[in-house]
């Protein structure tokens, strides 16, 4: 195997070579949100679908209600927590580190023009698909609608939770009006999660049978060339210009 | 030795015998072998006025029933008979009231008992809610898991007459009480619980209106007429709740302009959120789906 690396030609290897894309703290993030909307969804779903009998039966798996729903609470702590690390991320890589990526997920009308196209390219009338920056508009959505949904799942959430306490202070619409919030907004996620979000990086072409980025934090330059194509010109420009370092980009350039 | 072994040979079999013969079910008390003719299908005479009245008791029922060890005579009187039949509900309300005598105060100045005092044959008494059949010889005990009034089942015996809209018009009762009730967090809980005692400790109709003294709503006296009686009845499970936490019900409706109106704005406002923003998402997915497959079958 040795021989036949060394016997590649020196281009072939840095093609093969991986670009970090996220990092360490990202990566948590990421696992975290996961882990606890996947918790949420299997708690949450037999209460909003309680007259079917599989819920019935779902429920007897957790142990009763009492236990589905102490879970319910226990992952919506989890999942606050992991959004104030993300808060808290932000300001200091923002406000403190200066590091320009975080700004390159606000939304600009070029994202509109990149769906266009994109939409357009689908349908056979462009031949090729937009080219990509930092993040491409599905991934802004992603993030945007997770920004706009946490605090309507938080704040509808815990007024149930807590409702007595709610209703001393907040009007009395407000606790059927939670519930009606709550519920909506979790079936826009999940459903948003299980026909975008999984089907772009497990099904797409380029990421079947998984997308592994935001495990591993890396990507191969390839793939990144592919779907970052502006953003991986200027990686390997400005790594150009600073002489041979390998396929990882500078610092200040994520 | 020889006659010890014989001893346990016969007590053997006596113990065996013994086995056999007990294993028959629980009977019921029948001092005077009523059920030797009454437990025969199909029993039945016809009366004065040419009705046919069925005379027969199911054994089985009456065998497992929670007056099983209260003799026939104890409510047929000592010259069964000789009685005038068929029963009305108001009769066998006063039956069951010669022994439960507090219930049957009650129920007598429920909104029930009032309208069976005026004849009304609709309203429930006694055996529409503790008997399944509803017959008074399978009345069963409320503790038991398949009695109408077992805490998780109640609202199910309610929903008999109250979910019935035809019936339920002729009283002014417009709204589907049971199905919303099913979509309350009340009704959820009790839904999705098991018949475990521990895991019934919900609110089901009869915490609200009362059981026994169930009252109509315009009632002044019903325990969920009027904002400052709902927010004591909430109380009684939610401390500390107030006025606002009571006025937050939807009182059986779905929010409308003019039932608490900011939850129907809020309904409207996340419906068009939810379907165009799957139906954008959606239309996406297709198209991708549709390039994907194109570009896979020209390799």
């Amino acid at each position: 195997m040795a021989t036949l690396v060394q016997a590649a030609p020196a281009a072939k290897v840095a093609e093969e070579g991986k670009i970090k894309r996220f990092d360490v703290h990202q990566i948590i993030q990421h696992a975290g949100l996961m882990l606890s909307f996947t918790v949420l969804v299997l708690t949450g779903l037999p209460l909003k679908f309680a007259s079917l009998d599989i819920s019935q039966w779902w429920i007897g798996v957790w142990g009763g209600i009492d236990v589905t729903r102490a879970t319910h609470h226990f992952a919506a702590w989890i999942m606050l927590a992991v959004c104030l690390y993300h808060i808290g991320y932000l300001v200091y890589t923002v406000f403190i580190q200066k590091k320009p990526f975080p700004v390159k997920i606000i939304p600009t009308p070029g994202d509109a023009i990149q769906l266009f196209h994109e939409v357009s390219y689908y349908l056979g009338f462009r031949k090729a698909k937009p080219l990509v920056d930092r993040f491409n508009w599905k991934e802004k959505f992603d993030y945007w609608a997770i920004f706009w949904g946490m605090p309507v799942m938080f704040i509808s959430g815990f007024i149930m939770m807590y409702p007595i306490l709610a209703t001393r202070v907040l009007p009395a619409w407000a606790l059927p009006a939670a519930l009606v919030a709550h519920s909506d907004e979790a079936m826009l996620a999940l459903v948003w999660i299980v026909m975008i979000h999984i089907f772009f990086n497990h099904f797409s072409p380029s990421s079947f049978p998984m997308n592994t980025s935001i495990f591993t934090g890396k990507v191969s330059a390839a793939k990144y060339r592919e779907e970052h194509p502006l953003e991986y010109e200027r990686i390997t420009q400005t790594a150009a210009e600073e002489g041979p370092t390998g396929a990882e980009p500078p610092e200040d350039t994520y | 030795m020889k006659k010890l072994t014989l001893f346990f040979v016969f007590g053997f079999a006596f113990v065996i015998a013994l086995l056999v013969v007990s294993t028959g079910e629980a009977r019921a008390l029948d001092e005077n072998s009523c059920l030797s003719c009454h437990g025969t299908e199909g029993f039945s005479k016809t009366n004065q006025a040419g009705q046919t009245v069925s005379l027969y008791v199911d054994v089985s029922k009456v065998n497992v029933s929670a007056h099983r060890y209260i003799d026939c005579t104890t409510c047929h009187s000592d010259d069964p008979h000789n009685v005038a039949t068929p029963l009305t509900k108001l009769s066998l309300a006063e039956k069951c009231g010669t022994c439960h005598e507090y219930e049957y105060k009650l129920h007598l100045q429920s909104i029930h008992g009032q309208q069976l005092a005026l004849g009304n044959p609709d309203v429930a008494t006694c055996v529409d809610c503790h008997s399944p059949d509803p017959n008074p010889h399978s009345v069963i005990r409320t503790l038991e898991y398949n009695a109408p009034a077992y805490k998780k089942n109640i609202a199910d015996t309610c929903a008999v007459c109250h979910n019935d809209e035809a019936l339920m018009v002729d009283y002014g009762i417009v709204e589907k009480v049971y199905e919303s009730y099913l979509r309350s967090f009340h009704g959820k809980a009790i839904d999705l619980g098991t018949y475990e005692p521990g895991a019934l400790d919900e609110a089901t109709c009869t915490n609200c209106h009362g059981s026994h003294d169930v009252k109509s709503v315009t009632d002044p006296g019903s325990p969920v007429a009027g904002m400052a009686n709902l927010a004591v009845t909430c109380e009684q499970c939610h401390t500390g709740a107030g006025s606002q936490f009571a006025a937050g019900f939807l009182g059986h409706r779905e929010a409308s302009s003019d039932n608490i109106a900011p939850v129907h704005y809020t309904e409207i406002i996340f419906r068009i959120i939810l379907i165009s923003v799957i139906a954008f998402g959606a239309i996406v997915v297709v198209t991708a789906i549709v390039r994907f497959s194109i570009n896979r079958w020209r390799k």
